[in-house]
């Protein structure tokens, strides 16, 4: 009766007790494939777009070099085509009440359920990515975002009043992505009703098939288009006209010159850059689950890139026997086999990794040997790389991991902040006390304790430093693709003759004036740098004009070391500063608001002669304030703890003050604006470089003389001079975290050129006006937003 | 059991170093289920390695000779006849690796095991199974009597007082639990044991065996069980010295997946010989 099907290897197997191939049929990606003729185009308005006269590049099996379609390449009339179906179809589905789009995005989670074996097999066939990670991951996480967006979606009226959706998104992705990625980032975007033009990297099938799905559920054609072509349409997607924001994710270095071509241009731009993450494991770790923490970050197909190890010297050899032993057991292969850990990943990642290894190798490193076999590579541990050779600067690539050793937690920081880049790390300590002072002194925009990799669409997930500032999920994902309501468009301000070599290089030379002449006192003189008035170093000084051009005063012509001065001293405040608690930091705004009353009759003078009635200039100053208590209160309820589905414990969405923040104050207002600026960055713990109103300068000036007595030296340096001078020094200092620029759209386009320098993120007005006395524009939740940086602190709990 | 555990000094402060994180090891036991995952002939192989292993075992209060008689003849003919031909294996001897009984069934197990002409170990839990909670002295009576009547291999329960008061025991072999509590054999604790085995080996070179115990009722279950260990200890662990399954309804169930994996047809009930 027994008719066999066995074939002869059972023994054997019994014997040696090997794995065996797990294969996952993918006979439904090919019926898939077929339906498209085996060509795929691109998917926009709800159509398959297929121009004739394109070159096509072949979808290929990454592993048996298999051709499985041919894809058709974008160009630039097709990108204007699918910008335009964006631009249309937001018109309606930005007018949607949440609830529809929240039914809308619910009805594509519903039909991913439902067609996700096509989806996984598919992606994982042209991918390489091992099957499983798809499967029961991404999939699973795509469902859920599309579930979470939608319940933010359908509270948007009142969750998110006040602001609005900006338009189309140019979403751009790398080479080498799961289709994840672009749900992470068109989720918040359409849930707040803004539409999306993705460009993907040639040959990418999985996000076709999505958006081709959400196409066909019917009445919103155009709010998902997808094109597939090479990276030199990204400029030409970005400087479309109909394009409000770019949303870029990729390499450091594309990221830099896209915000270089970017600077002055209509669309605003969100990175996301960089793939590396970092381990931090201690003495008290349970080092074998930390060994699992570093094959979840860099030898499982979960993580994106390679993983920088610190181990501390005590348990150095324990860890390292313990990660080979580890290694050992990984097994790659296929990725559409449902056992293995790590699938391949394409020719361009073998090449990358192996001259990495090469190049570690040459400087010192050891590495085993390097595999010169394709398509697979194998799970490769560095140690020994020399902490000053050049590889020991440069992104770790997957699937590497690069171990070093430190004797101290303070030490382990120091390391750990070291580097340009700022996207994910975990720490692995069982003492809660080591584990809670690594993870917020890290730089870092998510912090693991004792696990790595976890994500959940309500917790935000982005970076800082090199790392790019966009964020995706939580509510910081919302905010990417919202604007205040009311503001005016954001309009290109870009100057095609602007010269960014010699913007603000020279200095105009400035001659006495005269003498000083007037009722009021002398006014104060001097750069305000570390708590005093100091000489400026160029020894001149500039005169400034009342409203009827009478002399009211000179400042002093500040200059690059200057600049360079009050940078080192808001350094040396920041640490102190941020430490301090947000009551304690709202107690010294509260006293300076109290003396700016005291000094009211002085201030109000100086604004009548720069002709404001007697009224109004009393009302400026009583604002000005009631601005700095009401940044005093608000500090003190930032932050919030998030709860997550499928985690025992807390995440913490923490809001971090930025470091030193570069401000150039509008000339406008010469008091309000500057303290409506000054008050939020100092109540997030920020320090602050400031360069005051150009026109009257010496409004801030008298602020200083009570900051003097106040605050902290070098909590806010005040350095007045040429503007535009100023604003190159500033704006190419690599050491300042962010800069707000409230000034001409030529000296806004400099700024965010130059801000590619160490991708600092800046806010400029470019020439727009502000109603500083207006409660939304001079204190509205904008300014919270920007004067601080999330970072998501995961505390799993169990005994 | 071949080599025994020769024993060291006793050092509190390994066990005092010990750090584990529970949800991270939750999470593991979770992957490792999900990452290894074994099909077709490896499967059928795989199963019939996991009989080899099987401790085929009745704990109940009304065990009789008749009943031990026909777990001992289940032990020694673990797959129909046929299906190990299909397979090509019916020539490796395969028979679990013990029968495990109460102490006083051994005298019954070891006539029914000669009987049926075979030497498969009998074991016996005593020292007063399942709590410990005995004398010292009728326990060590206990295990002489097993002993006497013929049990070669011995499940003693620890006082566990002893441990929670931090006075250690040694052994050959681990066990996860009696299989007589509430909670049994789960992934989470089995890796805590495993990687603890594994230092054990690596600082005095002895190695000590592991028993899962209770609730191992699917097939599909003993393979998860024989990846973890392969993937926390390596195949050099996978052998009867060393690793074992305590079950009694697991062996049917894998009988039915070897019948489906050789006619590709699901057994009924009555297709195959109870236990």
């Amino acid at each position: 009766m027994a008719a066999t099907r066995a074939g002869p290897r059972a023994r054997e197997i019994f014997t040696s007790l090997e794995y065996g191939p797990v294969p996952e049929s993918h006979a439904c990606a090919l019926a898939w494939l077929d339906t498209q003729d085996r060509c795929l185009g691109h998917y926009v308005n709800g159509k398959w777009l297929k121009p004739e006269h394109r070159n096509s590049v072949p979808c290929q099996d990454p592993i048996t070099g298999e051709n499985l379609a041919s894809c058709l390449q974008a160009q630039a009339e097709d990108v204007a085509a699918a910008v335009e179906a964006a631009r249309m179809a937001f018109k309606g589905w930005s007018a949607h009440p949440g609830v529809v789009r929240a039914q809308h995005l619910t009805r594509l989670a519903e039909v991913i359920q439902k067609h996700q074996r096509l989806l996984w097999t598919l992606e994982s066939l042209v991918t390489g990515r091992a099957v499983r990670e798809v499967r029961d991951g991404d999939v699973q996480l795509a469902q859920q975002l599309l579930h979470y967006h939608a319940i933010q979606a359908s509270t948007q009226e009142e969750a998110l009043a006040g602001w609005e959706p900006m338009g189309v998104i140019g979403l751009i992705l790398p080479p080498t992505f799961s289709f994840l990625e672009m749900m992470w980032r068109i989720c918040p975007a359409l849930a707040v009703g803004c539409t999306v033009v993705a460009l993907v990297p040639p040959a990418s099938p999985a996000p076709l098939l999505l958006a081709q799905l959400a196409g066909e559920l019917g009445p919103f054609p155009g709010i998902l288009n997808v094109l597939s072509g090479p990276a030199s349409l990204v400029p030409i997607l970005a400087s479309q006209p109909g394009i409000r924001k770019v949303a870029f994710c990729g390499a450091p270095e594309e990221g830099r010159a896209l915000r270089r071509s970017l600077a002055g241009e209509c669309a605003e731009l969100g990175l996301a850059l960089g793939t590396e993450s970092l381990l931090l494991l201690t003495d008290t770790a349970d080092v074998d689950s930390a060994v699992e923490g570093v094959v979840d970050a860099a030898w499982s197909d979960r993580g994106p890139g390679g993983l920088r190890l610190l181990i501390q010297e005590s348990v150095w050899d324990e860890a390292m026997r313990r990660l080979q032993e580890r290694m050992g057991r990984l097994r790659s292969g296929r990725g559409l086999d449902g056992a293995v850990d790590m699938g391949a990943r394409g020719a361009a990642a073998c090449d990358l990794v192996q001259r990495f290894v090469r190049e570690a190798q040459s400087q010192g490193a050891q590495a085993g040997d390097v595999p010169s076999e394709r398509p697979f590579y194998p799970p490769t541990l560095v140690s020994n790389l020399p902490p000053a050779s050049p590889c020991a600067q440069v992104e770790v690539p997957w699937p590497v991991v690069v171990a070093s050793p430190f004797r101290t937690a303070k030490e382990a920081l120091l390391v750990a902040n070291g580097t340009p880049r700022g996207g994910s790390a975990s720490v692995w300590s069982e003492r809660l006390g080591q584990a809670l002072e690594l993870g917020y002194g890290l730089q870092v925009g998510t912090v693991w304790i004792n696990a790595h990799g976890l994500r959940d669409p309500s917790v935000p997930t982005g970076g800082c430093k090199e790392s790019g500032c966009s964020w995706h999920g939580g509510p910081d994902g919302l905010y990417e693709y919202l604007r205040p309501s009311g503001t005016p468009a954001r309009l290109s301000c870009l100057s095609k003759n602007l010269n960014y070599d010699t913007f603000g290089l020279a200095v105009p030379s400035t001659l006495p004036a005269g003498p000083e002449i007037g009722p009021s006192p002398a006014p104060p003189y001097g750069l305000f740098v570390g708590g005093r008035f100091q000489a400026p170093g160029a020894r001149s000084s500039r005169p400034i004009r009342d409203s009827s051009g009478n002399l009211h005063g000179y400042v002093a012509e500040g200059g690059a070391k200057d600049i360079r001065g009050a940078v080192e001293a808001a350094h040396q405040a920041f640490p102190g500063w941020a430490g301090q608690s947000p009551g304690a930091r709202a107690a010294l705004l509260w006293a300076l608001a109290a003396a700016l009353e005291r000094r009211k009759s002085t201030l109000a003078s100086r604004l009548e002669r720069q002709g404001a009635e007697l009224k109004a200039a009393e009302a400026e100053v009583e604002l000005s304030a009631r601005r700095l208590r009401a940044w005093g209160a608000r500090v003190q309820a930032q932050g919030h703890t998030l709860q997550v589905a499928g985690l025992r414990g807390p995440v913490l969405r923490l809001r971090e003050p930025l470091g030193v923040l570069a401000v150039v104050c509008p000339d406008e207002w010469p008091l309000l604006a500057f303290v409506s600026l000054l008050a939020p960055a100092l109540a997030y713990g920020n320090t602050v470089v400031m360069v005051p109103s150009a026109a009257c300068p010496l409004l801030a000036l008298e602020v200083c003389q009570d900051m003097a007595t106040v605050f902290p030296a070098g909590l806010a340096n005040v350095v007045t001079g040429d503007r535009d001078h100023l604003t190159r020094c500033l704006a190419l200092h690599q050491d300042v975290q962010a800069m707000w620029y409230f000034g001409s759209a030529q000296g806004s386009q400099f700024v965010e050129w130059a801000s590619a320098g160490n991708l600092k993120p800046v806010w400029a007005s470019r020439g727009c006006p502000r109603a500083w006395d207006q409660e939304a524009e001079g204190a509205g939740p904008e300014l919270g937003l920007r004067v601080a940086r999330t970072k998501a602190l995961w505390l799993p709990m169990g005994d | 059991m071949s080599a025994h555990n020769r024993g060291t000094e006793l050092d509190l402060s390994w066990i005092s170093k010990i750090q584990v994180n529970h949800p991270a090891v939750l999470r593991r036991a979770e992957q490792i289920q999900a990452r290894r995952t074994v099909k077709k002939e490896w499967q059928a192989a795989w199963l019939l390695k996991a009989v080899t292993f099987i401790d085929l075992t009745t704990l109940s209060g009304d065990d009789t000779s008749s009943n031990i008689q026909r777990l001992c003849y289940k032990a020694k003919y673990p797959i129909r006849e046929d299906l190990l031909k299909a397979l090509n294996m019916h020539d490796k001897g395969i028979t679990t690796a013990a029968v495990c009984v109460y102490p006083a069934r051994v005298c019954d197990a070891v006539k029914a095991l000669k009987a049926a002409g075979c030497n498969i170990p009998v074991a016996s839990v005593a020292a007063g199974f399942p709590a410990g909670q005995t004398h010292l002295k009728t326990r060590l009576e206990e295990i002489r009597l097993a002993v006497e009547d013929g049990a070669t291999e011995i499940d003693v329960v620890i006082n566990r007082s002893l441990v929670l008061t931090g006075q250690w025991e040694g052994s050959d072999f681990i066990k996860t639990s009696t299989g007589k509590e509430t909670v049994n054999a789960t992934f989470p604790v089995a890796i805590v044991m495993l990687r603890a085995i594994r230092d054990f080996f690596w600082k005095t070179g002895n190695k000590i065996g592991f028993k899962p115990a209770g609730g191992i009722r699917s097939a599909k279950d003993s393979l998860a069980w024989l990846s973890l260990v392969k993937e926390e200890l390596g195949d050099e662990w996978l052998k009867p010295e060393l690793f074992r399954i305590g079950a009694s309804t697991l062996l049917s169930d894998i009988e039915r997946q070897i019948y489906h994996h050789v006619t590709g047809r699901y057994a009924a009930y009555h297709d195959l010989p109870m236990s």
